[in-house]
């Protein structure tokens, strides 16, 4: 053997295997992850949509709503085309694991946007995603047209339409219905009543009354700002505010919003320890009854369900900002269901898309998860299996003298969301005036709009 | 160059003790070549195609990409953060050298010198936080310094001292400074080990040889000790200036996320939120490039001023 390994010649071909190993090892692996995408699709043709065939792979974020609803309607859809192989790309870091696949080109047939790591409006602006608007206007649901059957419509870039929001979710405050009843502490339907009640809670209880994470500083922007742009300017000052439009976000107006923050944070109403928080410490805070107010969507109950104490009993309110005597706003956080641009089935993912838009299935949505799919004129009182709180959210979202609901274009850019939070905090901690916020605001606006 | 063939193996002459150019040669190649073909691709590969990167204008999400020549280079120069996450991680170089070294000799001597009859017990505990993953120790001393049910905190109200209690990660003037105690404490093992070895290795006699003269201990560790494990606290402060430029972004990401209003941004997590958080992929590797000469110079002036000559006595 030791005299082999002396030989030049096989230690010459020795290296040239090796080299030939690691040549091999990486094109087939690159291999392996083109088999992976499902090529049999295209092949095939699946132009039949009563007998589809081939690939479809669906990517789908769980996070607080669970995916007990998700493997409910891709079972069905799967019994119904047999043929059709579905792959599943679904959890919690899908967005970041899936990352790859689409810069290369190769990405999922249909994705549902939601979660860290996923960008609507990016996925648009780099051109990821299928136009649907041609396709849409023809679909029906149980005999209506979908476009016509919408809480809230598609986000719009530019005239076309990208996505089709599936999930109704709003942010709104909560606080603990039973703790309130028992010390007679006044649930606010405006800003004035909201800082009495956070008041007498302070008195009452010796703590702050209202949480939020200023590790993740959108809860509040998303949770208490924009509905408070909503109530002081309607459709247009969101629109101005999330587009970052010259001169909206120094605005009076933004900078009566911002003043009332302000003084929650003079008061002393916001938690001093926010800002080192996550979002399920603070959501902890709030079970514990360490605070009593937290902006989050409706996914808080079904996110804390191992964690909430026996007697606590979830109440929501829209974001009390607005002006006395006027109506609460709401502001819907839609999380929408796409076709990418480069599905290798369109077919199978267009028929997927409308296999999911059903009554029967929005239903069942509110069942699984608390929340609310994107649909009108489904029945949930009449479900016993949907939480309390939810139905009584509807009701009061659906009752225009109690809250008015206002829509924004499109989700904010990060590029214009992470630094106004950033400003954010300062001024929640106390360390900016709401005029020193407003400008660097204008200013992160300015960089924002330059670098479109 | 003619190629031939070596001779012993078919001149039938079986001089077996010369070895001749070419094996040497072929020894070197066969050691040499898998390395740097696995060099090549995990090491020279990235690092030249974030330079590549560093030119264009794309989001990193997707193949679309448009060439901006200067431009990122231009807006790094005008970025305000910039400034803020380069001294943070110097903050965070001079805190943890400072504070590791000196723990590190403190504990190595005493272990070494001392004669301490659990010593090894020591070395175990000290050592222990090296064996955990940052990320974890990050997660730890996140709820060691929550400002409601941290360990610290709770501390300082159960010593009467409630006026010193804050949210130490939410306070934009005290975050950067609470990130140096857990990365101090998950530093001191190794490096402790690494002078005992250096002090283990230093002959007794040197040191009775001083105390004939009269030298006390302050003095043999001055003297003696500190002169004799140079090389080894050198390696050390080199060491830990490298891990802390390329590694201190994971406990700044895990513990604040740069926050509170990037208070606590070092160069790495700033990168992480440009390239995947702000989709701006190609200005975060132009960071990568200005990391990665901030760091070269770094390593080469510490290299001239740690420059003295090795001790022999």
């Amino acid at each position: 053997m030791k005299r082999l390994l002396k030989n030049p010649f096989v230690l010459f071909l020795m290296i040239a295997l090796l080299m030939i190993a690691v040549a091999c090892s990486d094109d087939s692996s690159s291999e392996g992850s083109s088999d992976d995408s499902g090529d049999a699709s295209g092949e095939d043709g699946s132009s039949d949509s009563e007998g589809l065939s081939g690939t479809l792979e669906i990517q789908y974020f769980v996070g607080g709503y669970g995916d007990s609803w998700w493997k409910e309607v891709i079972g069905d859809f799967q019994e119904e085309h047999p043929d059709l192989e579905i792959k599943e790309h679904a959890g919690p870091n899908i967005n970041e694991e899936m990352r790859s696949r689409w810069v290369s080109g190769d990405p999922p047939d249909v994705v549902y946007i939601d979660g860290a790591g996923s960008s609507e409006t990016q996925m648009v602006e780099d051109g990821q995603l299928m136009d649907l608007t041609d396709w849409a206007q023809d679909l029906e649901v149980d005999g209506t047209p979908l476009m016509d059957s919408f809480i809230v419509q598609p986000s719009d870039f530019d005239g076309s339409v990208y996505s089709l929001p599936l999930v109704f979710d709003t942010w709104g405050t909560w606080y603990d219905i039973p703790w309130f009843e028992e010390n007679g502490w006044e649930v606010p339907s405006d800003f004035d009543s909201f800082m009495d009640s956070m008041g007498q809670i302070q008195e009452d209880a010796d703590i702050a009354p209202f949480v939020t994470t200023g590790q993740h500083p959108y809860y509040f922007l998303r949770g208490m700002l924009y509905p408070a742009f909503g109530a002081a300017g309607g459709d247009e000052l969101l629109n101005d505010v999330i587009t970052g439009a010259e001169g909206a976000w120094t605005s009076d107006t933004v900078l009566e919003v911002m003043k009332k923050v302000e003084k929650m944070q003079q008061e002393g109403y916001i938690d001093e320890g926010f800002a080192a928080i996550n979002h399920t410490q603070s959501q902890m805070n709030f079970l514990l009854h360490d605070n009593a107010y937290i902006p989050v969507g409706f996914w808080l109950p079904n996110e804390m369900e191992s964690d909430k104490p026996e007697d606590l009993e979830y109440g929501f309110v829209p974001s009390p900002m607005n002006d006395a005597g006027e109506p609460m706003a709401v502001v819907p956080d839609m999380r929408p269901l796409a076709i990418a641009e480069e599905a290798e089935n369109p077919e199978a993912a267009k028929a997927f898309v409308e296999f999911v838009f059903t009554k029967e299935y929005a239903s069942l949505f509110s069942e699984h998860t608390g929340a609310i799919m994107n649909l009108q004129g489904v029945d949930l009182e009449s479900n016993e299996n949907v939480p309390q709180y939810l139905i009584d959210a509807n009701k009061m979202i659906n009752d225009p003298e109690q809250a008015q609901i206002y829509q924004k274009p499109h989700p904010m850019s990060a590029d214009l969301e992470t630094p106004i939070s950033d400003s954010l905090v300062s001024l929640m901690l106390g360390n900016i005036t709401a005029e020193e916020f407003v400008e660097e605001a204008e200013q992160a606006a300015k960089e924002y709009r330059n670098s479109q | 160059m003619r190629f031939h063939i070596p001779y012993p193996y078919f001149t039938g002459k079986s001089d077996w003790m010369v070895q001749s150019k070419k094996q040497k040669y072929l020894f070197l190649a066969f050691c040499l070549i898998p390395t740097f073909i696995m060099f090549s691709i995990f090491t020279l590969y990235p690092l030249f195609s974030g330079l590549y990167y560093s030119f264009f204008d794309m989001s990193g999400s997707s193949q679309a990409k448009e060439f901006v020549g200067f431009d990122n280079y231009i807006k790094l120069f005008s970025d305000e953060i910039i400034p803020a996450t380069i001294w943070h991680d110097y903050f965070l170089v001079i805190t943890k050298v400072i504070g590791i070294m000196i723990m590190a000799v403190f504990i190595a001597v005493a272990l070494t010198q001392l004669k301490i009859k659990e010593a090894p017990f020591y070395r175990i505990i000290f050592f222990f936080p090296n064996i955990m993953s940052v990320v974890v120790i990050g997660i730890l001393w996140a709820f060691i310094y929550n400002p409601d049910l941290g360990l610290i905190n709770s501390g300082l109200e159960f010593l009467g001292l409630e006026n010193w209690t804050r949210a130490w990660l939410g306070n934009e003037n005290w975050a950067l400074t609470s990130l140096v105690l857990p990365s101090i404490w998950a530093g001191i093992g190794l490096f402790m080990l690494l002078l005992m070895g250096g002090i283990a290795n230093i002959s007794k006699s040197y040191y009775e040889a001083a105390r004939i003269d009269g030298a006390n201990e302050w003095q043999q560790f001055w003297k003696v000790t500190l002169p004799l494990v140079w090389p080894q606290i050198k390696i050390s402060i080199l060491y830990i200036v490298i891990t802390t430029l390329n590694g201190s972004f994971i406990i700044v990401q895990v513990m604040t996320g740069g926050g509170p209003n990037n208070t606590t941004h070092v160069m790495g997590s700033y990168l992480y939120q440009q390239a995947f958080q702000q989709y701006n992929f190609g200005y975060g590797a132009t960071i990568g490039v200005m990391i990665l000469v901030i760091s070269l110079l770094t390593v080469l002036i510490l290299q001239f001023i740690l420059r003295r000559d090795k001790v022999e006595y």
